[in-house]
């Protein structure tokens, strides 16, 4: 054991001098695939991100979506959890890729990062790589609640066990051109979002766990984004007109209540005000155009924002990581 | 292309592996360090000691271009560190304080990425890491996590992690820090090792026995640069001091340099406690 110290692998070690990266303006190729490929490894080997994604889909998707779906029979003729897909979608895309760039936090003080920082390798590249993991376990992430839209599809009182009932809910759900859309949108959403992270990150000093991440940021760009409301018009609901008291009376008395409300037409301006500066209410309107061919927001304003944004993050992001390791 | 060759020329005549002038960093109000000189010589074993706090790795962050210097101006192999950031990059290998590894990748896996960013050519990727592990005795275990791994291991996997590209100059925050006295031997017979082979050594260290054995030691108070010399050297200068520890409270003072918990420590202590498995 204590020979092999003087077994150097000096002579055939490399000079410095003579390695050298191929990159163009900062961009390595080989750096971006080994630091996605390392995203890739890490979430393979975090199954915990897998149940959550699952859990969440389940809880929103099936529990709420048909919960709160037996109240609000429509939206715009698509069911309540035809309408809150993109909307469940979205918040996986979140978790993944906030949860990915949050790990900056660690990596800076007690992982793999400053390593790679005292390397050549460009930051640029470096930053790509990490965008592009979080984007891809974005697209993998935000596909769990795509595997439940059979359920969402299945015609009113069918059995699911009804082999050709769930064959029509198949046929019917699932439109090979849109899912591919979808996950172009998704793989843009995360980018931008794992940008997001990184620019967040680089500026957190302590880190006392996810919790803060999530309720301060994941919840309010999800709850503020038209995700599990509409914008405008809820048009539908338990009827068409008020109920009058009587019948209201006779109804809860069998155990019938009241919920929802007729023709609720529109939120609250200040909560409009927020929804439309989110940007995420964008690009959720892009994935659901994509998917339920419904959109509240203009097309132009959804184009730009889900894929002109996320370069322009990516750079500020590369930017912020710079500024992170030489202000330590 | 004359662009190019300027700094390669620069670093064949330049005489020194480093050398620090009037180097100096200030947080704000905070003074890290201050105009620090010194040079070490090529092949040149060289230790800085210095309390907690004193300023030691922010010179070393700034030798590696980690933090940009507030003042003055440093080289590495006569390459600038602010201006040749690159090249002094390519020059050095790191081993930091606490690893830098990722622990969810396997030994190999974090051995393939170093060289993937030191350009190491692909043909000879594979070949590269498996003399890594070679080199630091950790063979068989070279599929396993890192996570799985002790103290002593890590840090053997870093050193050799850190030489695999063929650095000129070797920089190593207190390398032997929290390894028990085997770790510590077979990790200081490493770097021994290193140093027969002409590699120039920086390293910070508080361990005095550590100190002793290099060819010069520079000790850092408060930011400043208050001695440097062969060790011998030292202890026959300063009346009554029998070895290099007594030189060093002399200088230093033998008050208590509490330090206030660090943002590391802070999240390290965090995921002891069992938080985040974002680790």
């Amino acid at each position: 054991m204590t020979n092999t110290a003087g077994v150097l692998p000096g002579g055939s070690r490399p000079a410095a001098e003579a390695l050298g990266l191929r990159q163009w303006m900062g961009i390595a190729p080989s750096v971006v695939y080994v630091m996605w490929r390392r995203e890739m490894v890490r979430y393979r080997r975090d199954k915990s991100q897998l149940y959550g994604g699952l859990s969440r889909t389940v809880l929103w998707l099936v529990v709420l979506g048909f919960g709160l779906g037996a109240a609000l029979r429509e939206i715009e003729g698509y069911t309540y959890g035809q309408y809150i897909l993109p909307g469940v979608i979205t918040l996986n895309v979140l978790f993944a890729s906030l949860q990915c760039a949050i790990a900056l936090v660690w990596d800076r003080e007690v992982g793999l990062l400053r390593e790679v920082m005292v390397s050549p390798a460009p930051v640029l590249s470096v930053t790509l790589g990490k965008l592009l993991g979080g984007a891809t376990i974005s697209v993998i992430q935000g596909s769990i609640p795509l595997l439940f839209m059979p359920l969402l599809y299945m015609p009113p009182n069918a059995s699911l066990l009804d082999p050709s009932m769930a064959w029509t809910a198949v046929e019917r759900a699932y439109d090979p051109l849109a899912i591919v859309q979808a996950w172009v949108v998704m793989f843009f959403m995360g980018i931008f979002m794992t940008a997001l992270g990184v620019i967040v990150a680089a500026r957190l000093k302590t880190y006392e766990g996810f919790g803060a991440i999530s309720n301060g940021i994941i919840q309010p760009l999800y709850f503020l984004s038209g995700s599990i409301f509409p914008l405008r018009g809820v048009i539908g609901g338990v009827g068409f007109m008020e109920i009058p008291e009587a019948i209201r009376d006779e109804l809860r008395r069998i155990g019938i209540f009241a919920i929802g409300g007729g023709w609720v037409v529109q939120l609250p301006v200040w909560l409009q005000v927020i929804v439309f500066a989110n940007p995420v209410t964008y690009q959720l309107d892009m994935l659901r155009y994509v998917l339920l061919d419904f959109e509240q927001m203009p097309l132009v304003w959804d184009l730009l924002i889900t894929f002109a944004l996320p370069p322009v993050a990516a750079v500020v992001a590369a930017w912020s990581m710079t500024r992170m390791m030489k202000s330590r | 292309m004359s662009l190019a060759a300027e700094p390669a020329a620069a670093a064949a005549t330049s005489p020194h592996a480093i050398e620090a002038i009037a180097l100096g960093r200030r947080y704000e109000s905070v003074v890290a360090a201050e105009s620090v000189s010194f040079s070490v010589a090529k092949g040149e074993f060289f230790a800085l000691l210095g309390p907690n706090g004193a300023g030691k790795t922010t010179v070393l962050h700034m030798l590696t271009t980690l933090v940009t210097p507030t003042s003055g101006s440093a080289s590495v192999m006569g390459y600038d560190v602010v201006r040749d950031a690159e090249q002094v990059r390519r020059q050095l290998g790191m081993v930091f304080q606490d690893p830098a590894l990722d622990e969810r990748l396997t030994a190999k896996e974090n051995l393939d990425i170093h060289a993937v960013l030191y350009g190491i050519p692909r043909a000879s990727r594979a070949a590269a890491v498996q003399q890594a592990l070679a080199w630091a005795s950790l063979n068989e275990v070279g599929q396993r996590r890192v996570r799985a791994f002790s103290g002593g291991m890590k840090r053997r996997l870093e050193l050799a992690r850190a030489i695999m590209h063929g650095p000129r100059v070797l920089f190593l925050d207190e390398p032997t820090i929290g390894l028990d006295p085997q770790g510590r031997r077979h990790l200081w017979d490493r770097i021994a090792a290193l140093r027969e082979e002409g590699m120039t050594v920086l390293m910070t260290t508080h361990y005095m026995p550590e100190a002793e054995a290099c060819d010069r030691v520079g000790i850092i108070d408060k930011g400043k640069l208050v001695a440097i010399g062969a060790p011998k050297q030292m202890i026959a200068q300063q009346p009554a001091a029998k070895n290099l520890e007594d030189v060093f409270l002399k200088l230093t003072g033998r008050a208590f340099r509490d330090e206030e918990a660090s943002h590391r420590d802070l999240i390290v202590n965090f995921g002891k406690r069992g938080g985040e498995h974002t680790r």
